[in-house]
């Protein structure tokens, strides 16, 4: 096993600019603030960016029409129950921002000519991921910062801000961070298998929302808790705001027939989605520095 | 000044089942100066640059930068190398000025010194507006951008893929008299199909094809090498055609070239060139009598098979 040693080449003669080496956490810091500043000018941040915002102000200025009064009914009186309700589509945006973001953040090296730029520098390939991965976290939660701003602002419209549980809207933060890393590992491991940039986001969305949401509603058929899939985990984000929470319901289709649901308790989601981190970041490390760039 | 120094020792790289694209290769230079690397397309140029920066692993062999393994120890590798390999392209939203920011940082420089080095480069290779975002560059406004990365920090050791790639006659006028200059305290390793730029910059060539290295030399040693001989003489006024019988017994082929001009092939040493001279100042007075190929195109032609191109206007 090869050890990587710090490097040691510090000033040459004077005229030469002196060189300081280069730790991997300075390193991290600095791809992830260069990703960063790429990233948030991106059309993709922007335009997924403005489309929450479109359908969070959207939602509030209907909810808005409809008077606080209508909207207390509907929610049953609770602040909670509202934000639950709100916050019920933060697993899609979290799952295209990841997509994004992550979809391709490592075959770009290998299908454009970006990794000849980035690939050349004196940086550990595990140390750029990590840049990236970092990056893509953040913008991600940006979106969904702006998303729980937006639901939480129509709580305090509706319910007055001494009935908002702060406690659960940052418990639910934290899984939707959590569900954010998740989601990224997913996304990242795609993009160190499929050299196609586009497809790479496209294989993300397909695998974390259509195949997982598919596979879950398939399994329930036949009576199974869909504990592997990752979409069935970022349920906890929306249901510990749920005062109501029933982790088993059975719906009686007919004469001895029953469909069975399953919402994933919060400690269940934890696991699953720790699980998915687990297996997923060390994967996309692994095969990232496997790649080779052949194009 | 820490020289530098690469080297691939029994290097091979194959595809899957195809031919090998390098095959035993086998070099080491250090201390200053630029090695022209030069083959047809698909020779293994390319191939062997990636090798040498660790984007490709050897099939069989080493390679070393600095005496660095840079697949075992990547960061150690290339910290004291400059590389500009295929068509680099920064981040699109990025300004230049932040794109060279990257690479400062990375190979450890301050912030002082990071701006004291893009000043540097932009003296050297007139980059465009450092405001002005990477997406929104020329080709050859990008590719001087990633030459000057390639330069921020001075390092000792440069790795070039046909540097003047996608620049205009002018852009290349100052990349081939920047890299003339750098030669002096930098080891450079240049692939090009330009002969002219080997020419001019390199000390030594490296002949490649079919990923074999078929041809190591002095870039000024190339014109003794040389069996065939072609040179332009230009007279000062027109000469009778006829006249041309009286070059005959030192010539191989004598073609008219302009109206005042012969296209003389020869064969033989820098003594028949001479001869060649006098028997041409007997038919009328010489105002020019230069080389009309390059030693290191010539060399490639002869190393390396190729359907070399019929004369046009061919006489006897």
């Amino acid at each position: 096993m090869s050890v990587e040693t710090t490097p040691t080449v510090s000033r040459g003669p004077p005229g030469r600019p002196a060189r300081h080496p280069v730790s991997d956490l300075e390193a991290w810091t600095i791809l992830t603030v260069h990703q960063l500043r790429n990233y948030v000018r991106t059309y993709r941040f922007l335009g997924l960016l403005a489309f929450v915002i479109s359908i969070s102000a959207l939602t509030l200025a209907f909810q808005v029409d409809a008077g606080i009064a209508t909207v207390r009914v509907q929610q049953l009186y609770r602040s909670s129950e509202y934000l639950s309700n709100f916050l019920d589509y933060t697993g899609l945006w979290i799952v295209l921002a990841a997509a994004f973001f992550g979809g391709d953040a490592l075959s770009v090296d290998f299908s454009t000519g970006a990794g000849y730029y980035t690939l050349v520098l004196p940086v550990r390939r595990s140390v750029l991921l990590a840049g990236r991965y970092t990056a893509a976290t953040l913008v991600t939660l940006a979106v969904v910062a702006v998303y729980y701003a937006f639901g939480t602002g129509g709580a305090v419209y509706f319910f007055g801000g001494p009935a908002i549980h702060w406690d659960l809207i940052l418990e639910s933060f934290g899984l939707a961070a959590l569900f954010t890393l998740a989601a990224l590992s997913v996304a990242f491991c795609v993009s160190a298998f499929v050299r196609s940039p586009a497809a790479g986001v496209l294989v993300t969305i397909l695998t974390l929302y259509v195949g997982f949401t598919v596979l879950q509603g398939v399994v329930e058929l036949a009576g199974v808790e869909p504990w592997f899939s990752l979409t069935y985990a970022g349920g906890a984000m929306a249901a510990v705001l749920d005062t109501d929470f029933v982790h088993l319901q059975t719906v009686p289709l007919g004469e001895d027939q029953y469909y069975t649901i399953w919402a994933a308790t919060v400690w269940e989601g934890v696991l699953i989605m720790l699980g998915y981190l687990v297996v997923f970041l060390p994967a996309s490390a692994y095969l990232y520095q496997r790649q080779e760039s052949t194009g | 000044m820490t020289m530098g120094s690469f080297e691939a020792s029994h290097l091979t790289k194959r595809f899957g089942t195809a031919p090998p694209s390098v095959q035993d290769l086998s070099f080491r230079f250090d201390g200053a100066g630029a090695i022209g690397y030069v083959g047809p397309n698909g020779a293994g140029k390319t191939t062997t640059l990636k090798l040498l920066v660790g984007l490709l692993r050897p099939t069989k062999g080493r390679v070393a930068l600095n005496g660095v393994d840079p697949v075992a120890n990547r960061r150690r590798a290339l910290w004291d190398v400059g590389a500009v390999i295929e068509t680099p392209e920064p981040y699109p939203t990025l300004t230049v000025h932040e794109s060279l920011d990257l690479v400062g940082r990375a190979r450890g420089l301050s912030t002082q010194d990071i701006d004291r080095e893009i000043d540097r480069t932009n003296g050297l290779l007139h980059l465009p507006r450092l405001g002005h975002r990477i997406g929104w560059l020329s080709k050859g406004q990008r590719q001087r951008v990633v030459l000057a990365a390639a330069l921020l920090g001075d390092p000792s050791v440069l790795l070039l893929d046909e540097p003047t790639s996608g620049l205009d006659p002018a852009e290349r006028v100052l990349v081939r008299g920047l890299l003339n200059r750098l030669k002096q305290d930098h080891l450079i390793l240049m692939s090009s199909h330009q002969m002219l730029e080997v020419t001019e910059v390199c000390d030594r060539a490296l002949f490649l094809d079919h990923g074999r290295l078929v041809l190591e030399s002095r870039v000024d040693e190339l014109e003794s090498r040389r069996r065939l001989r072609d040179v332009l003489v230009q007279f000062l006024r027109p000469v009778p055609w006829e006249r041309s019988r009286e070059l005959a017994h030192l010539t191989t082929t004598i073609r008219p070239a302009g109206e005042r001009g012969w296209r003389v092939t020869f064969e033989g040493t820098d003594e028949t060139r001479a001869a060649v001279l006098e028997a041409c100042r007997a038919i009328a007075p010489v105002v020019e009598f230069e080389s009309a190929t390059l030693a290191v195109e010539d060399a490639y032609l002869d190393v390396i098979p190729t359907d070399r191109p019929a004369p046009v206007g061919t006489t006897s």
